[in-house]
């Protein structure tokens, strides 16, 4: 990526952003002064008002989770200390898509295998325009490939309610609506299998056409299904799972595997983070003994039922907004970006991974992590600093 | 601060020691000849009845990366059966096959260890990987780097490259992902499953490249030979678990024609195709090899009957093992150019034929290896066992009467079908102190490791003596790391971080430019990004970088 500095201290990007980094890159620094109780405080006295606060609290839950590597290391041990549940604040798809790991699982692609090796890509209910338009130019289309035949004969078929984007073009489309993508699914799934339903259409997508699709698709030397968890209509769990199996039985005789995109606002951080230092990916309670309940720790759960009554929401992307309505009542600590979108009790301001500090943050495959230089000074601390602070405060 | 271990019975192969009643000292972290003046030390342990080692070295254990994490995602089951709460260990934790970083690093102490290598570290997922490793505490730790599948390699060897070239892609590749050794992984054979290949053996054709895993062993085996690695090139061979691939194994040995080469987990790699099953032990044939070339070391990867996962960069042979995957759950990867991954839970059952006769196959190569500082204690954790067997395991080998114990109670035909019950051999202390402790020090190049003489790292494991040997490795009396007190009586005292080990060999730096254009042109990240930093090992002062010489031929 490539940035130049604006008067404000936001930044412009150059080169290879995407919409979301020129957003992230172009808000101007916050002042380095926290709130508490709605008046400006000094760090010292924020951090130790958000210590009592969480000492005071029965059963606190860290959520948002919107932070880099050693953020997350941090809200962990504070975690840790406090006895708190964690949620990140796109946990209903984590959720989603570790249900169906832990159940059965599933062969997967990352990025560069698809922009080198893909002949055909099926985008699946995802739009790339909307969120990852960056995907086109780096492995849609990309000006070169390692298989440049198949680059030059690959084919691209839009699954669901939008067309490919225009960069993506030509690509076939096969309109369905989102809610009927799980019917489609199964449908192709019982082409692939031999056992067509016995059907004209499924929603307004003629049945001959997605048999047309489940041939290319066993025609393919490399098939990739891209889709984003995040996007699938919830309960997300059964079309997660026809993808799995879609790519299982195209893997009998040839290849092929899923590109799930998403990990956004550092939920891949965020969750890989916490599986390699607790062994569990979220949600769970952190404290003298782990407790995993994937479910019941959403953060919209625990404020409703579970008890929770304090929040510590972390927004470093300061991309999230407002956290779930149902988590107003609680005395609340926030760590963010960008100013608050929601009362709270004390408020510190914190830098941007990337931006205002150096960060190693996770790339939606899992696979790839990037490191992230500092690209200016704005004296505004890092996630993992203040959350230090906080455990330092409360030992 | 000096501190005195006592009387203690000393096994110490690197320096030739084998049992001698002789006091220990430690000075700020190093291993010091006793005070001339009579000086009294500052601490005193009095070790009589104990048996004084260096501390351990695990040179092949999977506990950080990508499928680490991904086996660690898909296994609350496993977790929940082994929950770690914080008054146990300094931090609450997980984890029997796939454990929590930091219960992975308190139980490797506890084991009397002090150094682990992961052996399967991608290029395009270093920095995950030594992030995982700077949040494994207690040990030391490092790891080899794969090559051999990624498709720089195969186009290079396919355009005919010079050896140099390979050379100096190879010394990059070490220092970008700040590796201690190289690693390659069923040469060809993952690249050539994104290609549709369902098996390579040794001499087939990639078909994508054109190039054949004995020419992919060869270049690398020779480039590392060249550098000056210590570390020979580490190899997971071809056509792991497939029953008949003692041959290739064989013809994998043949392959290196004398240059020097570390044969993995070579257990699954010993089956012969004898019997009314086709499945039999191939393990005399490997031994008689092993034995007759001294170029050629090896870590058996040795199966315990239980719970585990396989984690493995070879999509190709888990993608053909997800079949047996229990539970019935698996994942594959084809990853970024580079490589792949399958992650596959499994059962090893002791009634299983197959199982049993796998169990019994690793301790015969241990018992028919003669030379214990070319063979190496693994379970290749955690897809053997968890590393947490690895007292069990030392019990079978020094303990015939126990292993056939353990062998009647195996599946009836595999029994019959093993040779074990006629191998009379019984490990030594001195040769578990060789394979756990010396030799791996040595293979390493880890100067100052595995070694108890004077000037030596003060990394000293005290196990109280006990006839039963998996009680007495259990459960060290003390552990010193550095000098410093780090666990008693089985127990970790105090969390501490180690170092992370590298070589970072010299290259010409043309290969920057032509790496420059590959990443820019095929890949999705810079090549920049995909270099790990110096100061991201050092991870502001919780980290250390020790970088060990090469020694260019
Ligand atoms: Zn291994």
């Amino acid at each position: 990526m490539q940035l130049a500095a604006r008067k404000d201290a936001g930044f412009d990007v150059t080169r290879n952003g995407c919409r979301r980094a020129q957003r992230g890159f172009a808000r101007a620094p916050l002042a380095p002064i926290p709130r508490v109780e709605g008046r400006e405080a000094s760090f010292a006295s924020a951090v130790s008002h958000a210590a009592r606060l969480l000492r005071a609290a029965r059963q606190p839950h860290f959520a948002g989770l919107g932070t880099d590597v050693d953020g997350m290391r941090a809200a962990i041990d504070l975690a840790e200390r406090c006895g708190a549940s964690l949620d990140h604040a796109h946990g209903e798809t984590l959720a989603a898509m570790n249900r169906v790991l832990q159940t059965r699982g599933w062969y997967a692609t990352t990025l560069a295998e698809v922009r080198n090796r893909a002949d055909h890509i099926v985008l699946i209910g995802v739009d790339l325009e909307q969120r990852y338009e960056n995907l086109v130019s780096r492995c849609l289309r990309p000006a070169a490939s390692l298989e440049s035949a198949r680059l030059e004969g690959r084919r691209i078929t839009a699954l669901g309610p939008r067309p490919a984007p225009a960069a993506a073009q030509p690509a076939e489309h096969l309109r369905c609506a989102q809610d009927d993508l799980v019917g489609v699914l199964h449908a192709l799934l019982g082409l692939l299998k031999g056992a067509a339903p016995d059907v004209r259409r499924i929603g307004s997508l003629p049945l001959t056409r997605l048999a047309a699709l489940a041939e290319a698709l066993r025609a393919a030397r490399y098939a990739t299904l891209v889709f984003a968890p995040g996007a699938l209509a919830a309960p997300r769990e059964p079309a997660l799972t026809l993808l799995c199996e879609l790519i299982d039985e195209l893997n009998r005789g040839g290849r092929a595997a899923l590109l799930p995109l998403g990990g956004d606002d550092g939920a891949q951080t965020a969750q890989s983070t916490c599986a390699w230092l607790t062994g569990y990916p979220l949600r769970l309670r952190v404290g003298t003994r782990l407790d995993y309940q994937p479910e019941a720790l959403s953060t919209a759960h625990v404020f409703a039922k579970g008890g929770a009554d304090a929040l510590l929401w972390i927004d470093a992307f300061g991309t999230l907004g407002a956290p779930p309505a149902g988590a107003s009542g609680a005395r609340s600590v926030m760590l963010g970006a960008a100013a608050p979108d929601a009362d709270c009790e004390v408020f510190i301001p914190v830098g941007t991974p990337g931006l205002d500090h150096a960060a190693q943050l996770l790339r939606t495959d899992a696979v790839v992590s990037l490191p992230l230089a500092a690209q200016r000074d704005s004296g505004l601390p890092s996630v993992a600093t203040v959350l230090r602070a906080l455990l330092a405060e409360m030992r | 601060m000096l501190t005195a271990l006592k009387g203690g019975r000393v096994y110490d192969p690197a320096n030739g020691v084998d049992g001698e009643v002789r006091d220990i000292y430690l000075q700020d972290g190093r291993i010091v000849a006793a005070p001339r003046d009579g000086r009294p030390a500052d601490v005193n342990y009095d070790l009589t009845g104990c048996v004084v080692m260096a501390g351990a070295i695990d040179l092949h254990t999977h506990i950080g990366g990508g499928k680490v994490n991904i086996a660690r995602s898909m296994l609350p089951e496993d977790h929940a059966r082994d929950l770690v709460d914080g008054h146990r260990h300094p931090h609450a934790g997980c984890g029997h096959a796939a454990p929590a970083t930091r219960t992975a690093g308190y139980r490797y102490a506890e084991m009397g260890y002090v150094a682990c290598f992961e052996p399967a570290m991608l290029a395009t997922n270093a920095r995950q990987a030594h992030m995982e490793m700077a949040d494994t505490p207690m040990v030391d730790k490092g790891a080899y780097v794969l090559l051999g599948n990624d498709d720089f390699l195969l186009g290079a060897l396919r355009d005919g490259r010079s050896p140099g070239f390979i050379r100096d892609y190879v010394a990059w590749t070490l220092k970008a992902a700040q590796a201690l050794a190289i690693k390659v992984v069923n040469p060809g054979g993952i690249n050539a499953f994104k290609y549709n290949q369902r098996q390579l053996d040794l001499d087939e054709q990639n078909a994508a490249y054109g190039v054949t895993p004995r020419r992919i062993l060869t270049a690398l085996a020779s480039a590392v030979g060249e550098l000056g690695l210590a570390h020979p090139l580490h190899i997971h061979g071809c056509n792991l678990g497939v029953p008949g691939n003692v041959e290739t194994t064989l013809a994998t040995i043949g392959a290196l024609e004398g240059l020097r080469g570390h044969l993995t987990h070579i257990q699954f790699h010993s089956y012969g195709t004898e019997g009314d099953r086709k499945f039999s032990s191939g393990a005399a044939r490997i031994a008689e090899a092993v034995n007759a070339n001294p170029n050629v070391s090896v870590d058996v990867g040795q199966i315990m009957f239980g719970r585990t996962v396989t984690e493995s960069g070879d999509s190709m042979r888990q993608y053909a093992g997800s079949a047996f995957a229990d539970p019935k759950k698996w994942v594959g990867m084809d990853i970024e150019c580079d490589a792949g991954c399958g992650v596959v839970p499994f059962r090893y059952r002791n009634k299983n034929f197959v199982n049993a006769l796998q169990w019994a196959i690793g301790l015969e190569l241990f018992l028919q290896v003669n030379d214990p500082w070319r063979i190496f204690l693994t379970t290749d954790h955690p897809n053997g066992a968890p590393f947490t067997s690895y007292p069990h395991l030392i019990r079978l080998l020094m303990d015939k009467s126990f292993r056939n114990d353990m062998l009647a109670t195996l599946d009836p035909d595999a029994a019959a079908a093993t040779i074990l019950a006629s191998l009379d051999r019984e490990y030594s202390l001195y040769e578990i102190a060789i394979m756990t402790r010396a030799a791996p020090a040595r293979s390493l190049g880890l100067e100052g490791f595995g070694s108890l003489g004077l000037g030596a790292r003060a990394h000293v494991t005290v196990y109280r003596e006990d006839e039963n040997r998996e009680k007495m490795f259990a459960t060290p009396a003390y552990v010193f790391k550095d000098g410093q007190l780090i666990v008693r009586d089985g127990r970790v005292l105090e969390e501490i971080h180690g170092a992370t080990h590298a070589v970072h060999p010299d290259y010409d730096g043309a290969i920057e430019r032509e790496l420059d254009e590959y990443f820019t042109r095929y890949m999705t990240v810079r090549k920049d990004n995909q270099r790990v930093a110096d100061d991201e090992i050092r991870d502001g002062g919780r980290g250390a970088l020790v970088l060990h010489p090469v020694k260019p031929a």
